[in-house]
């Protein structure tokens, strides 16, 4: 899977900003108001989401977390809309990625621009800059006397493998090539798959971040920069200038605790330590005195945590499907009886098919913001073209005699519907809603993207942090609950159905 | 005595293809009118221009002695019962909801509407056990019997019939046509008949109608029609058949 927007710039400077929003937010309202705290999929952004978090939570905040969202602009317009009340950003990401600053500009004129144009406060960074790094096995860095990104035109052969978000950035490989004269032609992979491809010789130089636990992990050598090309990414709080001033004020504490080999060894505890994020940023806190209360979130069971997943999972499909259903089924009349509308309408819905999930996901955000609606919204229109096609298929298949038969008797317009061609109808129609189902509950793991959370939660997780087995997490439920869903709808068949007209819908 | 179903200068086309040309006829009250002629005659377009089915592009189509009021179709079907080949039984409703349809949407009592279907199964020889089974559980003889029984159930003044017994093996429409001379004596209603089978027409009908390319080419008492051919396509057509 790829994501349409990625997240590699803004680690490091953002935290601080982040933390320092949520500070100012306290002190403006209650201490019973919820922040909500965003956080991009990857997974540095899980952590210091994570420590800011705890933090606010220790100090009596209610805390909703709304983490795993797809990217950076997926973040940055949760945030201008109020979807969220604040997430890490990266100094760099804020002035090359979504202002699209045309020159360097300092940090402070950086704060004074978002606070101006969006209302926005970049807070104090968190004291570590992650900026883009170009990184290969040690091994073969060794065997050909590499250490410098400028002795990279040296082996035009090289087989590069950057993440899409780099490949495209102004700041990423366009310049880079031109910085450094290179030539390679590299090919665009998930970030998430690149250190594996790198273990495996599939690749050999992938883009980084400074402060990636992979790099200990997979023990890989970071190019030093010796022509100064990428821009400083300092982690940072990034608020919204109206949160509670209490809030900006007890993040503004988190500033400068963190260092670039601080930040990689909190990754790896993670990646390589198995530990969950809020324990490792549990950990943080208590190490840098910050906590006060002392006041630990209980790890919520598995099993408990798992059917709440699934539940959630349920409920964004169940209710996209029935939004669906109520308005497919009708408009499969219409084309039924409106000959002349027939193709144009299923032309078009059958477009909305067409369109990728995760980009569909995406397109919801500046209409939806983020969380469950817009993931409704989306699985709704996934959801029209498999009920609409078998609704109006079904009615115009119905048997003409039959047709000829009930007009003849003097049955209405409206009485054939519902006393004939409907239920003649209804086994192509269930077959239809059928598929809608099993197709909506493998997209809505997607939704996790977006924040709307279900069984998608660990997959994007698992994504970011290159966890097969968190992959597995979300993936086998999933599965599952297609299967059950499949089952349940053959058992409303033969319930439904008179079996000798299913008999014949099979024919 | 006017007759209450007349066509005046009826003339049908699809398209190019002429169907009915100037047709203009009174069919006989409370009696069976058979309606003949090689295939592609125009026996069914003609049949179902009385039930608006079918409109004509010129000419006037009265039944129940006015002419058809297009907006009110359905008023009018109601009151025409409507079998045809095939028997068109609604395979997902059971045997009596396919015969009671029409009570149930007319919002009859359901004491009436029973003792009807019952009277009606009795009269086609139907073993009212039959009535929860569904059509494809019946023979052919036994749907047809259920399709009858669903187009008499209003008890309907007129009745069309398009080649119902067509699909039938020669036993079961035999035994069928008994039934149907039966009811038409104890129920006695203006029938009108298309077969392509002229030995049915005679033995069921007691007035005939021959059409051939559109047109009608005679139009009497059966056993007149056949005595006095009216012209040589008659005379042939009835050659051939009877001999056939």
């Amino acid at each position: 899977m790829t994501l349409l927007f990625s997240l590699r710039v803004q680690h490091r400077a953002h935290l601080h900003v982040f933390f320092l929003l949520l500070l100012a937010g306290v002190m403006s309202c209650s201490r019973q108001s919820t922040v909500i705290v965003g956080a991009k999929h990857f997974n540095e952004g899980y952590i210091l989401s994570e420590i800011m978090a705890q933090l606010l939570e220790d100090r009596g905040f209610a805390v909703e977390r709304k983490f795993g969202l797809g990217g950076t602009k997926i973040c940055f317009d949760a945030l201008v809309n109020g979807e969220i009340d604040l997430y890490p950003e990266y100094s760099g990401t804020v002035a090359q990625a979504i202002l699209k600053l045309p020159s360097q500009v300092s940090y402070s004129e950086l704060q004074q621009i978002l606070q101006r144009d969006h209302h926005l406060e970049l807070l104090d960074s968190f004291g570590f800059n992650n900026t883009y790094a170009l990184a290969l096995s040690r091994s073969v860095a060794e065997q050909l006397e590499l250490n410098r990104m400028s002795d990279l035109s040296k082996f035009p052969n090289l087989r590069f493998g950057l993440s899409y978000e780099f490949l495209n950035r102004q700041d990423g490989w366009p310049g880079l090539a031109k910085a450094y004269h290179l030539s390679a032609q590299p090919v665009g992979i998930e970030h998430g798959l690149a250190y594996q491809a790198i273990r495996d010789n599939k690749i050999a130089v992938t883009d980084v971040y400074s402060t990636d636990g992979d790099i200990k992990k997979y023990d890989l050598l970071v190019l030093e920069d010796d022509r100064h090309y990428f821009p400083t990414y300092l982690a940072a709080p990034l608020v919204r200038a109206d949160l509670d001033a209490y809030v900006k004020e007890i993040l503004k504490e988190l500033a400068g605790t963190l260092t670039e080999t601080e930040m990689q060894s909190l990754n790896a505890e993670v990646l390589i330590g198995n530990k969950s994020f809020a324990e490792v940023a549990q950990q943080f806190l208590s190490v840098e005195g910050l906590l006060q209360n002392k006041h630990l979130a209980s790890e919520e069971n598995k099993w408990i945590l798992l059917l709440r997943r699934a539940a959630t999972h349920m409920k964004l499909t169940l209710i996209a499907l029935l939004a669906a259903m109520a308005i497919a089924i009708p408009l499969g009349v219409l084309v039924y009886r409106l000959r002349a509308i027939a193709r144009p309408v299923i032309y078009f819905v059958g477009l909305l098919q067409t369109i990728p999930s995760i980009a569909l996901l995406a397109f919801m955000i500046p209409f939806f913001g983020i969380g469950a609606t817009p993931a409704i919204v989306a699985l709704f229109l996934y959801a029209l073209l498999p009920i609409l096609r078998n609704t109006a298929t079904a009615l115009f298949s119905v048997d003409p005699l039959l047709k000829k038969v009930s007009v003849g008797m003097g049955l209405t317009a409206w009485q054939r519907l519902r006393h004939i061609e409907l239920p003649l109808a209804a086994p192509t129609i269930l077959a239809g809603i059928k598929t809608a189902a099993v197709i909506n509950i493998g997209t809505a793991t997607l939704a996790a993207f977006i924040g709307a959370g279900g069984l998608g939660e660990p997959i994007v997780t698992g994504l970011a942090l290159n966890d097969t087995r968190l992959i597995l997490e979300g993936a086998i439920p999933t599965a599952l609950l297609a299967i059950l869903v499949e089952f349940g709808f053959e058992m409303l068949e033969r319930l439904l159905i008179p079996k000798h007209l299913l008999q014949k819908a099979a024919e | 005595m006017a007759s209450s179903i007349t066509f005046e200068n009826v003339h049908k086309s699809y398209g190019m293809e002429e169907a009915l040309r100037d047709v203009h006829l009174s069919f006989a009250d409370n009696t069976t009118t058979a309606v003949v002629g090689p295939s592609g005659s125009g026996k069914s377009t003609l049949l179902q221009l009385i039930n608006g089915l079918e409109r004509p592009n010129r000419g006037k189509v009265v039944v129940f002695g006015q002419a058809i009021d297009y907006s009110r179709l359905p008023a009018l079907r109601r009151r025409i019962g409507y079998a045809v080949q095939g028997t068109g039984l609604f395979p997902h409703l059971t045997v009596a909801q396919n015969i009671t349809l029409l009570a149930a949407l007319e919002k009859w009592e359901p004491e009436r509407i029973q003792a009807r279907a019952e009277e009606l199964m009795k009269l086609v020889g139907l073993p009212l056990g039959f009535a929860s089974r569904h059509p494809h559980q019946l023979s052919g003889g036994q749907q047809q019997r259920v399709g009858l029984c669903r187009a008499m159930m209003l008890n309907p003044k007129l009745f069309l019939l398009d080649e119902p017994f067509g699909a039938l093996d020669p036993i079961t429409r035999g035994e069928i046509h008994e039934e149907f001379l039966r009811l038409q004596k104890a129920e006695p209603r203006t029938m009108i008949l298309v077969t392509h089978d002229l030995k049915e027409a005679l033995k069921l009908a007691q007035h005939i109608l021959i059409l051939n390319q559109g047109r009608v080419e005679q139009h009497g008492r059966c056993h007149e029609v056949v005595r006095q051919p009216a012209n040589e396509f008659v005379a042939n057509f009835l050659k051939s058949q009877l001999e056939g």
